[in-house]
């Protein structure tokens, strides 16, 4: 500008028109500001991560293996080309008791080179029984510096094999680029979520192996962690440290097994040995024992020898005695003998005496025998007479005739019968006599024998007297033989006491080495029973440690990079959240801004037409009268986008990095650098908007002839409307509404201006509103609508038979439980085609209970599904990122050998992770198997804290448990972690807010100034101040109500756009915006423009009549 | 009878800085109840002031505005608003219609809020526009568009037509057959009807004629005999 009055009347112009030139460099401030400072917020809240990771040298990648690390992979980490640094450290999850509660801690080995802690209170540990604690723990007045912290093990094997001291004495606190918010993550103890963690010394823990070891990747300190770049260059070394995985892995197994082998060897040997120890003991014993079992046959034997003495003493005494009593009967007999011998010689002595007498008498028979011989003759005579009369007789009877008379005959007979008596008589008389003679005979005979008989007895005493005289000297003989066995008697009897004594002695002793004996034997026995247990347990956990050591799995690594740090995760998550915000946001203002710059710049240069006309017709060059508006609006958008950039990059980042250090609480700095390609193209495009602007609005004029210009320009004609040509209804319009509608259609730019302002406000508060919704809807849509059971419990696979029955008994009697549902869960990758996705393929053991627990349905429509055998149900997210639908099939693989094919038979609702529903048909038809159930889903008739961390509490005792999860406590964090949205709904608002006020006051603005004519024309006419007000007011409020009703369709549409910019893979956010929202937004939307329209009120009243009427400009 | 109009000693003054100037330098004058007034003067003279102030458009530093028996300089802003809306009509040279409204709109978009309106209808029936009506001003004709003005102004009933040079913008036909119609509702409605105008030639069609110079009255004159406007010739 060399034409020094035209830079006069430019400067003269700002000077007079400084409101507008302020509401233009406003709008380019608040747009630019806006563009670059809500986009450069993800970028610096990287950059203040990134400066708190490097400050404490975070690592980028630790790896763990799931047997520990050594020293050899230490080393050959280190030597991984692209590692930077290394360190090992170890850590361990364990119990803390404190009077009130029992605390999860992971105790960690002092960080030395990275990971480095931040000392907040006291110093960091120097010896072994001195601990560092989280500055959480402090600051909530759990724990103080100089308390002394009891640590227990949080597993069944005992503390000791990982720390070296069971208490601590806390000597400061401090924190760990580690966690940057409250959230300590989980671990595998007691409740599951940690609640802080200690730092000790390295030479604190006793573990012979590193739990992990922490690695820098070369070059990563100079990236910035979230970029592409970060996360590419870490890769690489995460994936050069997995390639050595296998074979660091196969040497730690090795170790291991030789390692275990050995100690299994010593075990054995040391068994061994005990068992000889114990067989030579029992030997020994066994020895002992022999020699008491021949000690006591020897006394056995000693024992009979003095039985056999005293019996055979006994028996001599007895034969004595004996002797002693024949020699005494010995005596009486012959005694008594003599006196008999003594008798018999008397009776002899009278024998004789008889015979005498006897021969006498027997000599008298005989003579009378002689005498009787005479008599016998005659008597043989007669009888001899006799018999010849009774043969004589007999012939007569014989020879009688039959004729003779019977008497006769009788005589004869009778006769006869005396012959014969005669006869009878003589023979009688004749026996008589022989008889007489043999009884002489006889006594003959017997005298000759009594007197043989008295001749031998006289003998025979004789004799016996000899015999008396040879007894009685035998007798003597006998006295004198037992007289000396008596003596003999004696002698044995002191022998035998003797012999007693002995044995008693012997019997003493026996009784002494038996009890020794017996005393060693049980000693044995315990001693035995003793070793034999603790051989019997060392040789169960030998077969344990075989077992153990053959079932050792193959070590596996965990190269973790900061991917697997839960809050690094999250931060990040909520910086790509503020950057989906970010995209559409900020374009909106500029939009907005853009859009008022132009019709200011439009404004200005028609109320301009009349001066410039007169530079036309003093000649002045187009250039020279464009130049005054391009660079007006140049400047001031100029100086709007530098104050804008100013304060938009410093201050709009610092607010909502500040606004997420409530969460992330551990970030302690907040870096917001100018960010340069957000400064060039927001300032460059806002500057650029409004000078192009200008310069189109001048074009118009410039070409029209100066005298057209002088001319005051026709007033914008005024026109029917559509809605007259309906009758109907424009007769109902009472007469200011059809003035309103009138102007509202006159007005097109302005219409469409402050509807698009009022849209994007109402646009932005539905969105914020919405954005809270959505998010909150994983919640409660997940965990109150689609997982309506309360708590599962998993089941460990590797449990027994008796413990799953112990397990299902308590679920049984567990009142707490009012329903459960068995089923199958397991991780799955999905895939159809393209990439794989993990999901979790639920199978339910009764898919009819399945509307109890997991209600599948269609979002939309609400419609329930059930499974059948025919298809999966899959999950909505799912579905989209895969890119299937009903009827699809999709292929589900365990591991790289186990996959199958399903179809899809519905899509159902669900917002966070993915799942795969099947029935127990379906699993079987494509598993070939009876699904293995692993899960059960729990519905409980309590739902408070307590109750869940008692039930958790007492399940997770049982052997087969593996863990215990409620449905509460996961809406429950979900709901935490997405409070820091209330915040950004904040922003929004307040943006929302300002838009509305600054699009709303320029445009009223600009129609006030427009239309001062009319409005003064009113005034003339008498309207009050609240009547030509309200003559402005309807038609904004018209333009309020049409910008709401815009804003709430482009509010929807943007939300949507947001929510699946937004969104991470594994959720899926509620689609809908609650009524409240809806509500909420339009109110706020009503009330900006009331304030809008009540500071209209002052300016309208403000307008001189005279002043406006005087002239046409 | 007390005028039906009437100012006494009426200043304006405007502070411009350091100097005071004065618009309006005590002015007086009567006009009687159904009387065409004729204000003349050269531009600056102080006229359109005397006629804003008249009109309850602005007020006066000083000096007492009687109309109607009311001392209208004493008026609040708010009282002012009524003064116009229910007991002046005014005319303006650019005839200040409402672009958007047609014809009869603009008539009825006074009469929303006076107290005792004619009909919108009849009064454009009368200033000869019956057929025009539904006609947006940007359709009709200057004269046409300063009928539509005159009726708006009429149809309110007003106690006083105030018309600030309401020829000032048309030709001479055009503004001879506007000033008729104003002579022709003054005599006809026996309204009180004040015209100012620089063009002294019309100063015969006036009851009474006063002449402004440098915001004094520099002279009054009563016709007795007014002439109608188109015997007038200029």
């Amino acid at each position: 500008m060399k034409k020094k009055a035209l830079r006069k009347d430019f400067y003269m112009e700002i000077r007079r028109t400084l409101n507008r030139f302020l509401s233009i460099f406003l709008i380019t401030a608040l747009g630019v500001a806006f563009f670059s400072g809500v986009r450069a917020a993800k970028p610096d809240m990287r950059l203040s991560a990134d400066a708190f990771y490097d400050e404490s040298n975070l690592m980028d990648i630790r790896v763990m293996s799931t047997l520990g690390m050594t020293k050899e992979d230490l080393e050959a980490i280190q030597a991984v080309e692209g590692v930077k640094e290394v360190m090992p450290s170890y850590s361990v999850d364990v119990f803390c008791e404190l009077p009130e509660e029992r605390l999860n801690i992971q105790v960690m080995s002092l960080p030395d080179k990275m990971n480095r802690i931040c000392v907040m209170q006291g110093r960091l540990p120097k010896t072994d029984q001195e601990c560092l604690v989280d500055h959480n723990l402090t600051t909530s007045g759990k724990c103080r510096i100089g308390d002394t912290l009891v640590l227990k093990s949080g597993t069944e094997d005992p503390l000791s094999d990982a720390l070296r001291e069971e208490a601590f004495t806390v000597v400061g606190s401090g924190t760990t680029s580690y966690y940057m918010s409250l959230d300590r993550g989980t671990t595998s103890i007691g409740s599951g979520s940690l609640d802080g963690f200690l730092v000790v010394p390295a030479s604190a823990f006793s573990m012979d192996y590193y739990t992990q070891i922490c690695v820098t990747a070369e070059g990563a300190f100079e990236l910035t962690c979230y970029t592409q770049e970060y996360d590419s260059l870490v890769d690489e070394l995460a994936e050069r440290l997995e390639g050595m995985e296998k074979e660091r892995c196969e040497i730690r197994y090795a170790d291991i097994q030789e390692e275990g082998q050995e100690k299994i060897a010593e075990a054995e040997a040391e068994v061994a040995d005990g068992e000889q120890k114990l067989l030579d003991a029992g030997e020994e014993l066994a020895d002992a024992r022999a020699k008491l079992e021949d000690a006591r046959i020897k006394l056995a034997d000693g024992q009979q020898e003095l039985a056999d003495g005293e019996r055979e003493l006994a028996e001599h005494e007895r034969d004595l005695a004996d002797a002693r009593q024949k020699v005494a009967d010995g005596w009486k007999d012959l005694n008594h003998g003599k006196n008999k011998l003594d008798l018999e010689a008397i009776k002899v002595q009278n024998g004789r005496t008889e015979y005498q007498q006897k021969k006498a008498e027997l000599d008298a028979g005989y003579a009378q025998l002689a005498q009787s011989d005479g008599e016998k003759a005659k008597l043989e005579e007669q009888l001899a007479q006799v018999e010849a009369g009774i043969a004589a007789v007999e012939q007569t009877i014989q020879n009688l005739p039959e004729s003779t008379p019977e008497a006769e005959r009788q005589q004869w007979e009778a006769q006869l019968a005396g012959l014969k008596e005669n006869k009878e008589k003589i023979k009688a008389g004749l026996a008589q006599i022989s008889q007489a003679k043999a009884e002489l005979d006889a006594g003959a005979g017997a005298l000759a024998q009594a007197k043989a008989q008295l001749d031998k007895g006289s003998d025979e005493i004789e004799a016996g007297y000899r015999k008396l005289l040879d007894a009685e000297q035998e007798l003597r003989d006998a006295e004198a033989e037992i007289a000396d066995g008596e003596i003999k008697l004696a002698d044995g009897q002191t022998e035998l006491a003797d012999a007693r004594v002995k044995l008693a002695d012997a019997e003493a002793e026996f009784a002494e080495a038996e009890e020794k004996l017996l005393d060693g034997e049980r000693e044995y026995e315990k001693a035995r029973l003793e070793s034999e247990e603790t051989i019997a347990d060392a040789k169960i956990k030998i077969e344990d440690a075989k077992k153990e050591l053959a079932d050792l799995d193959f070590p596996e690594w965990y190269v973790l990079d900061r991917q697997y740090i839960q809050t690094y995760v999250e931060y990040g998550n909520d910086a790509d959240r503020i950057g989906a915000i970010g995209e559409v946001f900020p374009a909106i203002f500029f939009l907005v801004a853009a859009l008022v710059s132009l019709t200011t710049m439009t404004r200005m240069v028609e109320e301009q037409r009349t001066q410039i006309g007169t530079m036309k017709a003093l000649g002045y060059g187009k250039g020279a009268i464009a130049s005054k508006y391009i660079f007006y609006a140049l400047f001031s958008s100029l100086l709007g986008s530098l104050f804008g950039l100013a304060a938009g990059q410093k201050f709009l980042p610092a607010v909502i990095i500040s606004a997420y250090q409530i969460l992330y609480n551990n970030l302690p700095t907040t870096l917001t650098p100018f960010n340069l390609w957000y400064s060039v193209t927001a300032s460059a495009a806002a500057v650029a908007c409004t000078t192009l602007a200008a310069w189109a609005a001048c074009w118009k004029e410039l070409n029209a002839v100066p005298a057209e210009l002088m001319r005051p320009a026709a007033p914008k004609a005024g026109k029917r409307v559509f809605l007259e040509v309906l009758p109907f209804l424009w007769r109902r319009l009472n007469f200011s509404m059809k003035a309103t509608v009138r102007n509202l259609v006159r007005y097109k730019k302005r219409f469409f201006m402050t509807v698009f302002g009022i849209a994007s406000c109402m646009a932005l508060l539905l969105v914020g509103f919405g954005l809270k919704d959505s998010i909150l809807y994983i919640g409660s849509g997940q965990f109150g609508n689609v997982f309506v059971y309360d708590g599962s419990i998993g089941l460990d696979k590797d449990a027994d038979e008796e413990e799953k029955e112990a397990f299902w008994e308590a679920v049984q009697e567990d009142e707490r439980i009012a329903v459960c549902m068995e089923a199958r869960e397991n991780a799955v990758d999905v895939e159809a085609g393209g990439s794989p996705r993990s999901a979790y393929l639920v199978v339910p053991k009764t898919p009819e209970d399945m509307a109890d627990f997991i209600c599948l349905r269609d979002r939309e429509s609400r419609e329930a599904y059930t499974l059948d055998e025919d298809g999966v149900i899959v999950t909505e997210k799912l579905a989209k990122l895969l890119g299937v639908s009903k009827g699809d099939t999709i292929v589900l693989k365990e591991d790289d050998t186990k996959q199958v094919e399903a179809v899809i038979s519905h899509i159902t609702e669900n917002y966070f992770m993915h799942y795969v529903y099947m029935s127990g048909g379906l699993y079987e038809k494509l598993y070939g198997k009876t699904p293995e159930w692993n899960q059960v889903f729990l519905k409980n008739v309590q739902n408070d804290e307590a109750f869940e961390d008692q039930m958790q509490a007492d399940y997770m005792e049982m052997e087969a448990v593996s863990d215990v999860t409620f449905v509460s406590g996961t809406a429950q964090r979900v709901a935490d972690m997405l409070k820091s949205m209330d915040l950004i709904i904040y922003v929004l608002v307040a943006a929302a807010g300002l838009l509305a006020f600054v699009v709303l006051y320029n445009l009223n603005n600009i129609n006030i100034s427009e239309r001062k004519r009319e409005l003064a024309t009113l005034k003339v006419l008498g309207f009050f101040d609240g009547e030509v007000s309200s003559y402005v007011n309807r038609e904004n409020i018209l333009l309020t109500l049409i910008g709401t009703g815009a804003g709430v369709f482009l509010g929807m549409a943007l939300h949507r756009f947001i929510i699946v910019t937004a969104e991470v893979d594994m959720l899926m956010f509620g689609r809908m915006i609650a009524g409240k929202s809806y509500l909420y937004s339009i109110l706020i939307t009503f009330a900006f423009s009331a304030v809008v329209n009540g500071v209209m009120f002052f300016k309208l009243r403000g307008i001189d009549m005279i002043e406006s009427l005087k002239s046409v400009e | 009878m007390p005028h039906f109009v009437e100012l006494k000693q009426v200043k304006k003054l405007y502070q411009m800085g350091e100097v005071t100037i004065s618009a309006v330098d005590g002015i007086d004058f009567q006009i009687n109840r159904g009387e065409f007034v004729v204000i003349v003067g050269p531009s600056g003279a102080g006229k359109t002031t005397v006629l804003n102030i008249l009109g309850g458009m602005d007020t006066c530093t000083s000096g007492e505005v009687w109309v109607d028996g009311k001392n209208i300089g004493q008026f609040r802003p708010r009282q002012l608003t009524a003064y116009r809306r229910d007991d002046i009509g005014f005319v303006f040279q650019f005839y200040n219609l409402i672009q958007n409204l047609t014809a009869l709109e603009n008539v009825e978009l006074a009469l929303q809020i006076c107290k005792n309106p004619l009909n919108a209808e009849e009064v454009l029936e009368e200033v000869g526009l019956g057929e025009r009506k539904s006609n947006f001003p940007a359709q009709l004709s200057g004269g046409e568009q300063q009928r539509v003005a005159i009726a708006r102004a009429l149809a309110k009933n007003p106690k006083l037509l105030l018309c600030d040079e309401p020829t000032g913008a048309l030709d001479y036909l055009t503004g001879k057959a506007i000033l008729k119609l104003l002579q022709d509702t003054c005599r006809e409605r026996n309204m009180t009807v004040i015209v100012i105008t620089h063009n002294s030639a019309i100063a015969p069609m006036a009851d009474r004629v006063i002449r402004i110079k440098n915001g004094k009255v520099s002279r009054e004159t009563v016709n007795e005999k007014p002439v109608s406007v188109e015997t007038i010739e200029w």
